[in-house]
């Protein structure tokens, strides 16, 4: 067990949990160069029935509410930031299970026998979300929501019979931008509100500082096979921090070349001088670093809630290296993973890590660190072509291993990138070893069609790739010319897609996510109508104002008016009223003659 | 008003009135190029201003500086090192560099085929990840090899590395970076730009093994000079004339003007004075490169794809050092960098008289406009006489009788309301023959090798002065010819002529206005008897013939008649430059038709 997940069999299987329990833990994992994955995960249990009672202790009740109003099984949420760099980082956290594309992602199973009951359902849960969480779910409307056939299951436990009756949907909104109000609101959930525990250490100026950084909720009904089902809430936060860049202080954060003599030079090329020639050698250092520096303050003991079996801080560092704890706390190691160790922390003491700068040459390479495990699959996806009419999307998709892989590649495309199916295709790459298998990659395509501003394309596929090749999925579309409301104001920055998701089933349950793209339409030179339009609305505004003002309004002092304008004009209204109905019976009387009446019967009125 | 009308309506049938035209023609020439000389005035021109609020050219704070240029010199040396090493070892090298600030590195092989040379190298470029970014958008970096003069990139390579590894420690790009240095200015990033957006042919061009989002800008360095320098020149115009966004040059002159104090100039036009004449030369500079549509850089290449972009060089003595140089750059990128939407709002379509002077398409475009109208005026006025041979008849007699014996009246009952019919068929294929013969120029001028091409375009000149006199035997002999095939054929074209300049106009309004402005004698000419006229005009038109012209130009400019065959074949295979079609297949014919009808003699109707 030498993954990135090696950490996970601490966390305690899901057949001991309790009714009600919380624990929390944090890991930090040190990467190439001067990156440093923190992942923090808080889990929170409770009981079905309790949950059903609304009696909610460490489930936050308003989350809670939000689940029972909307019939949610099980929730899914993710507020994502960056890319995460596979080449360099390797696997995924989470196996990829904890992240979303770029923005906010969000999927739910939800109680429903009717698709339209679902989407109703859906409507109410992406507004409540949207209010809680600070986000514009709301966005996630009919045209930006899918429901996926292969690419989620769910991660709970359902009966048959009610998974029978719940819909799965998924909305994605790739061009929402997350920050600091998104993760008050994430904090807020926990029990000790990031007041105490690991949850101290999540600072928003670091944490949207960080290169990816990605917050989850998931909620999802756990049964284990003896005792009583428990509704399970895990928050997690993945975030891969720039030690450089972190180390700056904070009041002066901007990266000045640092002085002449500061800087680390290879002293043995031919034109070294000091102060005059330097070839810098800075990224050859390994990371050297404290966890209040890196986080910008000090743990503050732990949550008093959490289980204090489950160790709160794990560090994957090669065992040869030197890391410093605090006082108070005490340093676990697991015999079967020797590149892994845990700390347990007193309570209200204040805990920091100190991390030495490591001595040449170290176990795990130069750098001192744990090599990074390959990924099962390496994905990336970029436009093709030019021009403002056709375009095309290519995806690249690498299978380093020595297995083949097989996965469901699922896209959610607007409505106004219309795909041309017929152009969908894969090949193996030319260089790849075994380049004639190249007709059965795509095994099964489950397909919606987009429908112009009702709903969006909905791709998924099934592919399998041989081992150690490369495969170029591609497939061509129009874009559509918008309405001219249609587009944003900043219409010239394009429109963003949100990024395939890949899940793998083989040899191992994964998810990757591509990153987002950003499609230009054919836009309207808008500055022309745009001025033309503010300029007469700004000319007749000021001048049919104006104007209207002069003709309309008369001058009259305030001695001229009469006193009673009011009373008299209620009463002309009546006298009016009345003579129109008596010129009414009039006219039942006499014919049309009395039609004229009721109008001489006005103008005297006035 | 019916008395106005009705005087207007019959002055239609006054025949005086068809002896308007060709007067209105060379009226529409002269106002055209009176047109262009105004420009430069004060009241016709505009100063120029940042139009993208986003940009905020010049309001950072640029800390490139200090021990940067420890590690710049670093870097220089390491370039000294490669200078005498192969491209791939180059390669080798900067990809080992660039790999060490924790950029992404991929490389791209191209090989192009012109003039029965072998274009051949390998691009290597870096990706500087945007640190929160989601890789939708990415501005480019670019330092050739070598340097557009030829010579070894030295400081702009050093440079760019080491804004590389400046640029990585800051965390507020939007953006991606991309560092791209190709092997020379010229082939090296037209590979690599057309594969970026995979309109490269894969025949020849590799694809690009790594790759960001929507490219936003690209700035080029070119900065070979060793001394420190005076200004920043400026180099902007594009493939086929296309002009980057007038608000990325603003940008570039306001943050080297305004922040970084560093002169800079447009056009090579070192020591402006904000003269008439300056401003004049440099306009005209200015179309003449557009009007060749020739790449001046290596930023040109991007241009045809609507990213912006523009290269760098500093030029003259002066006592600015590589650190300004870096600011300069930085503080673009910074600007560049804040853009929320894709340049878009200033002008594309401009000529700049100074760094801060320029005239935008609405001003400029009715000269081209009006040389390209005198053409089909004349077109126009040609097929109505043609069709008229009354008018004729009062011509002949005016030109026998040399008197009038009855004016106005007489003519005006000489009027015959019946036109005569017009035989189309024999102009029609003259003119269609004369535009299929050009895709021989064409074809052979691009294909040939270096070492026939210029005993071929040599012969080509011979066999163009030669052509019309046997076009116009050939036609001689075939069928009489009447004055009405030659007002027909000189009708068609024009037509072709006029509307083919007045549609270029809008995309490359100098190539227009000087083809057009050369191909103005066509108008004028016509069929003689009289030897000694048609002398005259066989001569002008021989002066403005399309091969005279080239070579007139090659060796007014200096360039050998092999260098500029050379560079247009380049254009034409690499670059897709359509000046060549403009020349053959536009220009050419339209003087074969206009100098055949000279050299035939009347015949007598």
């Amino acid at each position: 067990m030498r993954s990135l997940l090696s950490f996970l069999p601490l966390l305690i299987p899901s057949a001991l949990v309790s009714a009600t329990e919380y624990h929390e833990q944090l890991n930090l994992r040190p990467l190439p160069l001067s990156a440093l994955l923190a992942s923090f995960n808080f889990r929170a249990n409770t009981s079905i029935a309790d949950f059903e009672a609304q009696n909610f202790r460490l489930f936050p009740r308003s989350l809670g509410q939000i689940l029972q109003y909307a019939g949610t099984r099980e929730l899914h949420l993710r507020f994502t930031l960056g890319r995460w760099d596979a080449e360099s980082w390797g696997t995924r956290p989470w196996d990829g299970t904890r992240e979303g594309g770029t923005g906010v992602e969000l999927w739910a199973w939800l109680d429903a026998e009717t698709d339209e009951e679902a989407d109703e359902k859906w409507l109410t849960l992406t507004n409540a979300l949207s209010g809680l969480f600070c986000a514009s779910l709301n966005f996630i409307d009919g045209t930006r929501t899918i429901r996926p056939v292969v690419s989620f299951q769910p991660e709970g436990d359902h009966p048959n019979t009610t998974l029978a009756n719940t819909r799965l949907l998924h909305g994605v909104l790739p061009h929402e931008v997350v920050c600091t109000e998104n993760l008050t609101p994430f904090l807020k959930m926990l029990p000790c509100k990031g007041k105490a525990g690991i949850a101290s250490l999540l600072d928003g100026h670091k944490l949207f500082d960080a290169s990816f950084q990605s917050m989850a909720i998931d909620v999802r009904p756990i049964c284990p096979s003896e005792g009583e089902c428990v509704l399970q809430l895990e928050q997690t936060v993945d975030m891969v921090l720039d030690v450089d860049r972190s180390k700056r202080p904070h009041d002066n954060p901007i990266p000045r070349p640092p002085p002449g003599h500061d800087l680390i030079c290879d002293t043995t090329k031919p034109y070294h001088k000091p102060d005059d020639a330097c070839y810098p050698i800075d990224h050859l250092r390994g990371q050297d670093w404290t966890l209040s520096q890196i986080f910008g303050r000090t743990m503050k003991g732990t949550c008093p809630l959490t289980d204090a079996e489950v160790p709160p801080v794990c560090v994957h560092l090669p065992s040869t290296r030197d890391l410093f704890a605090s006082q108070g706390a005490h340093e676990i190691r697991y015999p079967n993973n020797d590149s892994l160790r845990c700390y347990h922390i007193d309570q209200d003491s204040e805990f920091t890590l100190v991390l030495t700068k490591s001595e040449f040459p170290t176990e795990g390479g130069p750098l001192g660190i744990v090599k990074p495990e390959t990924p099962v699959l390496y994905a990336e996806r970029s436009f093709t072509g030019h021009g403002q009419e056709h375009g095309g999307v290519q995806a690249i998709l690498t299978n380093p291993g020595d297995d083949s892989v097989e996965f469901v590649y699922m896209e959610s495309l607007p409505w106004f990138m219309r795909v041309y199916l017929h152009t969908l295709s894969a090949r193996i790459s030319a260089s790849s070893p075994n380049t004639n298998s190249s007709a059965d990659l795509i095994k099964e395509i489950y397909y919606r069609p987009a429908l112009d501003r009702a709903r969006g394309t909905q791709l998924e596929l099934l592919l399998s790739i041989p081992p150690r090749c490369t495969v170029f999925l591609t497939y061509d579309f129009e874009r559509s010319i918008l309405r001219y409301t249609e587009y944003p104001p900043d219409a010239n920055r394009g429109f963003d897609v949100a990024a395939a998701v890949i899940t793998t089933l083989e040899p191992k349950a994964m998810n990757i996510r591509t990153t987002s793209l950003l499609l230009y339409l054919p836009t309207p030179d808008f500055s022309m109508p745009y001025n033309v339009i503010i300029f007469t609305s700004t000319t007749v505004a000021l001048a049919f104002g104006g104007i209207y003002n002069i003709i309309v309004r008369r001058m009259v002092g305030a001695n001229e008016v009469p006193r009673t304008a009011m009373k008299d004009k209620v009463l002309a209204f009546i006298q009016k009223l009345k003579k129109k109905k008596s010129a009414v019976v009039a006219a039942a009387a006499a014919g049309g003659k009395a039609s004229i009446e009721p109008v001489s019967g006005t103008s005297e009125a006035k | 008003m019916p008395r106005l009308l009705s005087t207007a309506l019959s002055l239609r049938r006054d025949p005086r009135l068809l002896r308007i035209p060709p007067y209105v023609s060379a009226f529409c020439i002269a106002i055209g190029v009176v047109w262009l000389l105004l420009l430069p005035l004060d009241d016709y021109s505009r100063r120029t201003y940042v139009s993208e609020n986003a940009l905020l050219p010049g309001q950072v704070h640029t800390y490139f500086g200090g021990s940067e240029q420890h590690i710049f010199r670093a870097f220089r040396h390491e370039v000294d090192l490669l200078a005498d090493k192969n491209n791939y070892e180059v390669n080798d090298k900067l990809e080992s560099i660039l790999t060490g600030f924790g950029v992404k590195v991929g490389r791209q092989n191209y090989t192009y085929h012109s003039a029965g040379q072998k274009y051949t190298g390998e691009n290597v470029y870096g990706i500087l990840q945007a640190p929160r970014g989601d890789a939708t958008e990415a501005i480019v970096l670019v330092a050739a090899w070598k340097s557009i003069d030829e010579q070894l990139n030295r400081n702009g390579i050093a440079l760019v590395l080491t804004l590389a590894r400046y640029f990585k420690r800051w965390s507020l790009w939007s953006k991606d970076i991309i560092l791209l240095l190709p092997p020379d200015s010229t082939t090296g990033t037209q590979a690599w730009v057309d594969a970026y957006h995979d309109a490269h042919d894969s025949k020849h061009v590799s694809p690009l093994p790594l790759k960001s989002g929507a490219l936003q800008g690209a700035i080029a360095i070119d900065y070979p000079h060793e001394q420190r320098y005076h200004e920043l020149h400026i180099i902007y115009d594009g493939t086929n004339g296309q002009l980057p966004n007038l608000d990325l040059i603003n940008s570039i002159v306001n943050i080297a003007g305004g922040q970084m104090g560093i002169e800079t100039t447009v056009q090579q036009m070192t020591g402006h004075t904000d003269s008439y004449q300056d401003r004049l030369q440099t306009m005209l500079r200015g179309m003449l490169y557009q009007g060749l549509g020739y790449p001046t850089g290596p930023h040109s290449s991007f241009i045809p794809y609507h990213v912006d972009a523009i290269t760098l060089q500093p030029t003259g003595e002066g006592w600015h050092d590589e650190m300004a140089m870096g600011r300069v750059v930085e503080g673009s990128f910074r600007s560049l960098n804040n853009l929320l939407e894709h340049l878009h709002q200033s002008f594309f379509f401009y000529l700049l008289m100074q760094k801060n002077r320029f005239v935008s398409i609405g001003t400029y475009l009715p000269s081209a406009m009006l040389l390209a109208a005198n053409f089909t005026i004349m077109a126009i006025f040609l097929w109505v006489k043609s069709g008229q041979p009354t008018v004729k008849d009062v011509d002949s007699a005016k030109e026998k009788n040399d008197g009038m014996e009855h004016k106005g009246d007489a003519a005006q009952a000489s009027w015959n309301p019946l036109a005569v019919e017009r035989n189309l068929l024999s102009p029609l294929t003259f003119v269609a023959i004369c535009h299929s013969i050009s895709a021989i120029p064409l074809f052979v001028f691009n294909h040939l090798g270096l070492n026939t091409l210029p005993l071929a375009f040599l012969i080509f000149s011979v066999a163009s002065t030669v052509l019309p006199a046997i076009f116009s035997f050939a036609a001689a002999s075939l069928q009489k010819s009447t004055l009405q095939y030659f007002q027909l054929t000189k009708s068609f074209s024009l037509l072709i002529l006029g509307v083919s300049l007045a549609t270029l106009s809008t995309l490359n309004f100098s190539l227009a206005f000087l083809v057009g402005l050369l191909a103005s004698p066509l108008t004028f000419i016509r069929p003689t008897n009289s030897v000694a006229t048609r002398g005259i005009f066989a001569m002008l038109l021989i002066i403005t013939s399309p091969p005279i012209v080239i070579l007139t130009t090659a060796w007014t400019s200096g360039v050998t008649l092999t260098e500029v065959l050379k560079a247009a074949s380049l254009g034409w295979n690499v670059w897709g430059m359509y000046t060549p079609i403009v020349i053959w297949c536009m220009w050419w014919p339209a003087w074969l038709v206009g100098m055949t009808n000279t050299l035939s003699p009347i015949s007598k109707a």
